[in-house]
């Protein structure tokens, strides 16, 4: 019998709902087979079992959310686990206990078997910033309380405790079941309505888990980081003259944020603090050149990753980005490709914002934000007023790793392979 | 069925099982000529005789040690001992022999014998008359423990016990002597690991060892009338076997459990009961379990001293209390 636990699907992540069973309790599964629907703080996947079994109990239900590392299923061998004898150590005069229950059983673990899925090193996260301790607070439950909660699929963490020291005790889930009903996952944002007031009628909206994240993440980096903002105007005629004979060629075309992209992921390769972070007393400098692009979807904002984005040639930036695109629009986007990114850039161009600011995605050194590609009056080189492409880019620095300096040089770097585009096509 | 007193219902069931078995004999301090320091062997020495109803010197290790013997080879000894405090002088007759013989020959012997002594406190015997041991016994693999409350079990009990190949602790309590109760006419032997339960409720269980099974039903009444509470009150009757099945289908049933006993806290009764409750019942607790002890204290001589270093109803009622709300 082996335990399945709640997996840490991403660095960040603390607890994670199930979305959605793809196996029943009895159903005979295999190695690598997914088991689950799970939503975590930045994406929903499916959750593959590690071991060959029979799905003995699927302890949570449905719409459950359990922190990283609480059981979510037994599996056992074969048909019907075994029950195991550790009465042993009981006084021999007892009468001999009956298990009727089966979650009495003692799991049995084979020492290989619960292992949780680890990261991968190589894509050691850049969200990681999180302390990795369960975070958060025990909720003060009794033992029934908590076997209860499970089972009828009341969320623990959203009742008031009326037991002794605030402790949630039977009778309060019981009176959750009957009033709550089911708790539909955060899918749904559940909406209330309050009483009208000077602001009329207010609605109240329950955050997603990616709202959440975000809301978190937000509010620390703006907290946390001390930022600041550098401004460059870029001529991009040159790029749109690239863009339009590589239109010809190439299937998709590469987008000017694409071209961004590459111009700030060779820059990075030559400022290695942009592609760093500070944290807890150190710099951290990587190897990897890895980009996120901010997409809005999904009702929050995710950051996928475009990995070596200084290894890739223009084309395949390009198909990466539409491809992480697709799937953040479509909500499936996966951890691994949420995480491990270096350095971020946020494009708001399209809704013909000239320049912005942003907040930095932290641990991460710096953040480049894109305005709106605009035909403007600007003095050649002899003085003559011309229509150029022109564009705003905004490099926002954490002050603890990047210097005004640092950050200009980067900056410049960037315009300069955006103006002289022919390095981006290589 | 007839009223007796507890000590009367002891007599009746030495009575019974010496009519019934030859073997079966009573020694003891004072057990023969003066009929028992609680009179619980009167009249048996004027009907079976010296020969079966013996005083001895006050000198515990051998008395048991006598007794051990005497059982090895076939006979049914009911050894008395004045009280529980003085059967420390005979642990090592006790410990190492009665209950350790029949493990040390393979079985081979068996310590057919009962030790019968009162304990727990209420009149005035000062620390070395008046303490509740039943936790010293119940760790001693090999020992039976029976702590009877009520009349009816003093001698369905008592009878078993005789009747028993095992040593067993037979752990009186002084103040229950003169305790009257029904007992069953020609009831037989009772059996050991059975609890009862004296008063069936279902929000918190309510477990008394020995006297504080009575003090525990008061309580309970306590509980429903002034707090609404319904408890279960349980009286486990013998501590080793343990009816560890009556207890958890209750805990199951209340999610509450409170421990009542008069001996101390550390290493106690209802340490060693909380402690299996919680690893057979643990996903059904909706509270820590509680216990109800005695002071960690000797017992004092002092009246209003001795009175507040054993549990009362209104403690029981408060541990009670405390498993539902902050008291």
């Amino acid at each position: 019998m082996s335990e399945i636990t709640m997996p840490r699907l991403s660095d960040s992540m603390e607890e994670g709902t199930i979305l959605k069973w793809l196996v029943s309790e009895g159903d005979e599964v295999k190695r690598g087979q997914a088991i689950a629907e799970i939503e975590t703080d930045k994406a929903n996947m499916t959750y593959e079992v590690d071991t060959d079994g029979t799905v003995s109990e699927l302890v949570a239900k449905e719409g459950d959310t359990l922190p990283v590392g609480e059981v979510i299923a037994r599996v056992g061998e074969g048909n019907g686990a075994g029950r195991s004898s550790l009465d042993a150590g009981r006084e021999q005069d007892e009468p001999e206990q009956k298990d009727e229950e089966p979650d009495q059983e003692e799991p049995q673990e084979e020492p290989e078997e619960p292992e949780k899925p680890e990261p991968k090193p190589d894509q050691r996260p850049a969200t990681s910033d999180q302390p990795s301790s369960n975070g958060g607070e025990r909720v003060k439950a009794s033992p029934v309380a908590r076997r209860m909660a499970g089972e009828m699929g009341v969320e623990l963490a959203q009742l008031e405790g009326s037991g002794p020291g605030g402790r949630i005790v039977k009778a309060d889930v019981e009176a959750a079941a009957k009033d709550g009903g089911e708790r539909k996952p955060a899918a749904a944002p559940a909406a209330q309505r309050g009483e009208a007031g000077a602001k009329g009628e207010v609605e109240y909206q329950e955050l997603t888990r990616l709202q959440q994240t975000v809301t978190r993440r937000m509010a620390e980096s703006k907290a946390t980081a001390p930022d600041f903002q550098l401004v460059a105007e870029v001529d991009m005629s040159a790029a749109v003259e690239l863009r339009k004979r590589l239109k010809e060629v190439a299937d998709p075309a590469p987008s000017f944020n694409d071209m961004v992209v590459k111009a700030a992921a060779l820059a990075l390769r030559d400022n290695r603090r942009v592609n760093g972070a500070y944290r807890d007393g150190k710099f951290e400098l990587y190897s990897r050149v890895n980009v996120g692009i901010a997409v809005a979807g999904q009702n929050a904002l995710v950051v996928p990753t475009i990995f070596d984005a200084d290894q890739k040639s223009l084309g395949h930036i390009a198909k990466d980005a539409r491809a992480l695109i697709e799937k953040v629009r479509e909500g499936q986007v996966t951890p691994p490709e949420v995480s491990g990114g270096t350095f971020t850039v946020s494009n708001l161009g399209m809704y013909g914002i000239d320049s912005f600011s942003a907040i930095i995605n932290p641990p991460q050194a710096a953040l480049l934000t894109v305005g709106a590609l605009k035909k403007r009056a600007v003095p050649d080189d002899r003085g003559r007023i011309v229509a150029r492409d022109m564009m705003n880019l905004t490099l926002v620095c954490d002050h603890r790793i990047l210097y005004g300096a640092d950050g200009a040089e980067f900056l410049a770097r960037v315009r300069e392979l955006l103006e002289s585009p022919l390095s981006l096509a290589l | 069925m007839p009223t007796m007193r507890y000590r009367e219902a002891l007599n009746e069931a030495l009575r019974e099982e010496m009519q019934a078995d030859e073997s079966v004999f009573v020694m003891g301090e004072d057990v023969g000529v003066f009929q028992g320091a609680f009179k619980v062997t009167k009249g048996l020495l004027e009907e079976f005789g010296e020969r079966r109803v013996r005083d001895t010197p006050i000198s515990e290790n051998t008395i048991v040690g006598m007794g051990v013997g005497a059982a090895m080879v076939g006979l049914r000894p009911v050894v008395e001992l004045m009280t529980v405090n003085f059967s420390l002088l005979a642990m090592d007759q006790i410990v190492n022999h009665a209950a350790a013989v029949g493990y040390m020959f393979g079985g081979q012997v068996s310590v057919p014998m009962v030790i019968r002594m009162p304990g727990g406190a209420g009149h005035q015997l000062g620390p070395t008359h008046s303490h509740s041991f039943e936790a010293w016994y119940l760790h001693v693999p090999g020992l039976l423990v029976a702590v009877p409350s009520t009349p009816a079990d003093a001698k369905g009990l008592l009878k078993a016990a005789i009747q028993d190949d095992n040593p067993v602790i037979f752990i009186e309590h002084e103040t229950l002597y003169g305790q009257k109760g029904e007992v069953p006419e020609n009831g037989g032997a009772s059996r050991f690991g059975e609890a009862a339960i004296r008063r069936e409720g279902d929000d918190v269980t309510v477990v008394g060892i020995s006297r504080m099974a009575i003090t525990a039903e008061k309580a309970a009444e306590t509980l429903a009338s002034e707090h609404e509470i319904d408890a279960e009150v349980i009286d486990p009757r013998t501590l080793r076997p343990l009816d560890m099945d009556t207890i958890v289908e209750s805990v199951k049933k209340t999610n509450r459990a409170v421990i009542v006993e008069e001996g101390w806290p550390h290493g106690g009764v209802g340490a060693n009961l909380a402690a299996l409750i919680q690893e057979q019942a643990f996903d059904w607790l909706d509270a820590p379990v509680m216990r109800v002890t005695g002071a960690d204290v000797p017992m004092p001589y002092s009246k209003p001293l001795e009175q507040a270093a054993f549990p009362h109803e209104e403690h029981v009622v408060q541990a009670a209390l405390s498993t539902f709300r902050d008291t």
